[in-house]
C-alpha cells in the first residue's frame, strides 16, 4: 500500500521529466516565432496557475486577486532595473519576495472571511493596487515603464532577436511550479492546506494551526507568481499598470486550473495547454475586432467542462484514482 | 496525583442562554466517563469548552495540570486533547488513510513515518480496507469510525467522543462499544458525551449527567439510572414518582 503510494508520486515525477524534455526539444522543430510565443505564454499561464492553485486549489482560498503579485513582480524587476540598475534576476528574487510578504499582510486582514466574502476581497485588493499604480507619478503611472533593450545578454534577460531564450525561462518556471507542488503535495504542508480546504474546524481539532497554513499558502504562491510576472516584464519589455495587473491576469491565473481540475496536481498545467493556445488562436484569427470573441469561447469551455466534469479535465484520466475508487 | 482533567467553575452564556452555569467536572486518568443529560441540557457546550473551540465565559479549565482555558482547540491537541464531532467532519476530497495523516502529522514530521502510523491506526479501527477510499464513499458507521481514527492518530491522553454511537444499528453500535474499550485499554482516557443511556450505561465507569446546563448527579452508572431526579430530567416527574 505504502509502495503504491510511492510508485504513483515516482510515475508522476517521470511523465513530468519526459514532458519536460519534449518542450525543451521542440524548438528544433517549431521555427515559427508566431508558435513560439504561444509556447512561450502557454508555459508562463502553466507556471501561473500552478502557483495559483496552492493557494486556491490545494489550501481552498479561491483569490481572484492574484494580478496584484503578477504586477508587483512586474513593476518590481522594471522599477529596480531602469532606475537603480539591478538586474532582472535580482530584481525577480525582490518581487517574489515583496510580493510574499504583502500576501501575508493581506491574509492577515482577509484570512478571517470566509467563502465569497474572501474572494470580493481579493478582487477589490487587486482592483485598488491597480489604480494606486495607475497614478503612481515614479513608477511611471498610466504611462508604465520601458524597458530599454540594450542588445541580447543573459545577465540583462533581454532578447531582441531569439524567443527561445524566454522559452527555455519559462519552461523552468513551470518545472519549478510544478516540482514545488509534487513536493508540497506529501508533506505537512500539502496535507494541512487540503485539511483546511475541506473542513477547517476538524483541522483546527487535529493540530493544524489554520490561520498560519493559510499564511504560509499565500507566501509561496504570491511568490511565484511574482517571478511569473517579473519574467513578462522582460518578455514583454513595456509595462504599464493595464497590461501587468489588469483583472484579466487573475482570471487567466484561475481558468486552467479549474479547467484542468482544481487542486490537482497536474489541472493547471494541463488546463494552460488547451486553454493558452486556443485564446491566442482565436483572438488572431477572429482579427483584432474580435477581442472578445476569445473570452466567448473559453467561456463557453469552461460552461461545458463544469457541466460535464465538474472536477476538472484530469479526471477523465480515472486510472490514477483508479486505485483511489 | 491530580485529575487528567478538570473544569472549575465554569459558565457559558450566550446572550441570555446560560449554557453552562457553575460546571465543576474531574475525570481521572484512564476513565471511560459518560456525559449525558437530556436534549438542550448544555453537554455540546461543554464539550467545546473542553475541546478549546470557544474560551469559557468564566471558570476555568485544567488539563494534565496545567491551566489550558485560554488555549485554541489545535494547541489543545498538542497537549493531548483529541476530538470527534457530533455531524462528522470528513476531509471529503480526501482519502481515508490522508484523512488519518493529518492527525498523525502533529506527532511525526516524517511523512514516511506519519503515513505508517496512520496505517496503524486505520487497522486498530478496522478501517485499514477502506485507506484508499475517498472519505466521501464511506458509509456513516465508517466515518464514524475514521473520525475516532483521525483523532487517535494524534496520540491525546484524553479523547473526547460526541455521540458517536448515536443513530448506529446495535450491531454497528455494540463494534463501537468494542473500540472505545479498546482504546482505554491502550491507556487513552474517554470522555464520551451521549444521548441514549441503554448503550453507553454498561461501558462506562462513571455518568455525569447534566441538565439545564448544571450537574444533575454525578456517579456509577448503576446508581445513575436509578436516581429519581435522572429520571424525571429524561422523562418527567410522572415516571419519576412511579419509581
Amino acid at each position: 500500500m505504502d509502495t503504491q503510494f510511492a510508485q504513483r508520486r515516482r510515475r508522476d515525477l517521470i511523465v513530468a521529466l519526459c514532458l519536460a524534455v519534449i518542450a525543451a526539444l521542440a524548438p528544433l522543430f517549431v521555427k515559427d516565432v508566431y508558435v513560439q510565443n504561444i509556447m512561450v505564454l502557454t508555459l508562463m499561464y502553466a507556471a501561473l496557475s500552478q502557483s495559483w492553485n496552492i493557494l486556491s486549489g490545494y489550501c481552498g482560498q479561491i483569490s481572484l486577486g492574484h494580478a496584484l503579485y503578477f504586477g508587483l513582480g512586474a513593476y518590481t524587476t522594471a522599477l529596480l532595473f531602469t532606475k537603480f540598475g539591478v538586474l532582472p534576476w535580482f530584481g525577480m528574487l525582490a518581487g517574489g519576495a515583496i510580493s510574499a510578504v504583502i500576501a501575508m499582510a493581506l491574509g492577515y486582514l482577509c484570512f478571517r472571511l470566509r467563502g465569497h466574502y474572501f474572494v470580493i476581497a481579493t478582487i477589490v485588493i487587486a482592483e485598488i493596487a491597480l489604480l494606486l499604480f495607475q497614478n503612481w507619478d515614479w513608477a511611471g503611472a498610466a504611462l508604465g515603464i520601458d524597458i530599454p533593450m540594450r542588445g541580447d545578454s543573459w545577465l540583462k534577460f533581454q532578447f531582441a532577436r531569439s524567443k527561445l531564450p524566454y522559452l527555455y525561462f519559462a519552461l523552468t518556471l513551470a518545472c519549478i511550479a510544478w516540482l514545488v507542488t509534487w513536493w508540497l503535495e506529501d508533506s505537512k504542508w500539502g496535507y494541512w492546506w487540503r485539511a483546511v480546504k475541506d473542513n477547517p474546524d476538524a483541522a483546527e481539532s487535529l493540530g493544524v494551526v489554520v490561520f498560519n497554513s493559510k499564511m504560509g499558502a499565500a507566501a509561496v504562491s504570491a511568490f511565484l507568481v511574482a517571478i511569473g510576472g517579473s519574467f513578462y516584464a522582460q518578455f514583454v519589455s513595456y509595462i504599464d499598470p493595464e497590461s501587468v495587473m489588469g483583472f484579466q491576469f487573475s482570471l487567466l491565473m484561475a481558468l486552467p486550473a479549474v479547467l484542468g481540475g482544481i487542486g490537482t496536481l497536474w489541472g493547471p498545467a494541463l488546463g494552460a495547454v488547451i486553454l493558452i493556445p486556443l485564446t491566442e488562436l482565436t483572438r488572431s484569427y477572429v482579427g483584432g475586432s474580435g477581442r472578445g470573441v476569445d473570452l466567448i469561447v473559453y467561456g463557453a469551455l469552461i460552461v461545458a467542462i463544469s457541466l460535464a466534469l465538474p472536477k476538472g479535465l484530469v479526471s477523465v484520466f480515472s486510472w490514477r484514482r483508479g486505485a483511489a475508487r | 496525583m491530580s485529575p487528567l482533567l478538570e473544569t472549575r467553575g465554569v459558565w457559558q452564556r450566550f446572550g441570555g442562554l446560560v449554557a453552562n452555569s457553575d460546571v465543576s467536572i474531574s475525570v481521572g486518568r484512564g476513565e471511560i466517563v459518560g456525559l449525558i443529560g437530556p436534549n438542550g441540557a448544555g453537554k455540546s457546550t461543554l464539550f467545546n469548552l473542553i475541546a478549546g473551540v470557544l474560551p469559557p465565559t468564566q471558570g476555568s479549565i485544567m488539563f494534565d495540570g496545567e491551566d489550558v482555558t485560554r488555549l485554541p482547540a489545535a494547541e489543545r491537541c498538542q497537549r493531548g486533547v483529541g476530538r470527534t464531532f457530533q455531524v462528522v467532519k470528513s476531509f471529503e476530497t480526501m482519502t481515508v488513510i490522508d484523512n488519518v495523516i493529518v492527525g498523525a502529522l502533529i506527532r511525526n514530521t516524517k511523512m514516511r513515518i506519519a503515513r505508517q502510523k496512520a496505517y496503524e491506526v486505520l487497522e486498530f479501527c478496522g478501517l485499514a480496507a477502506r485507506a484508499d477510499k475517498l472519505a466521501a464513499d464511506l458509509v456513516p458507521s465508517e466515518k464514524r469510525r475514521l473520525e475516532v481514527a483521525r483523532a487517535l492518530a494524534t496520540e491525546p491522553k484524553l479523547l473526547l467522543l460526541d455521540e458517536v454511537l448515536t443513530g448506529l444499528t446495535p450491531v454497528e453500535a455494540q463494534t463501537g462499544v468494542e473500540l472505545v474499550r479498546k482504546v482505554r485499554a491502550t491507556g487513552v482516557t474517554v470522555l464520551m458525551v451521549e444521548h441514549v443511556m441503554e448503550i453507553v450505561m454498561p461501558l462506562v465507569d462513571r455518568a455525569i449527567v447534566l441538565n439545564l446546563g448544571k450537574v444533575l448527579v454525578e456517579g456509577k452508572p448503576t446508581e445513575v439510572v436509578r436516581n429519581p431526579e435522572v429520571i424525571s430530567a429524561y422523562l418527567g416527574d410522572r415516571h419519576a414518582v412511579g419509581a
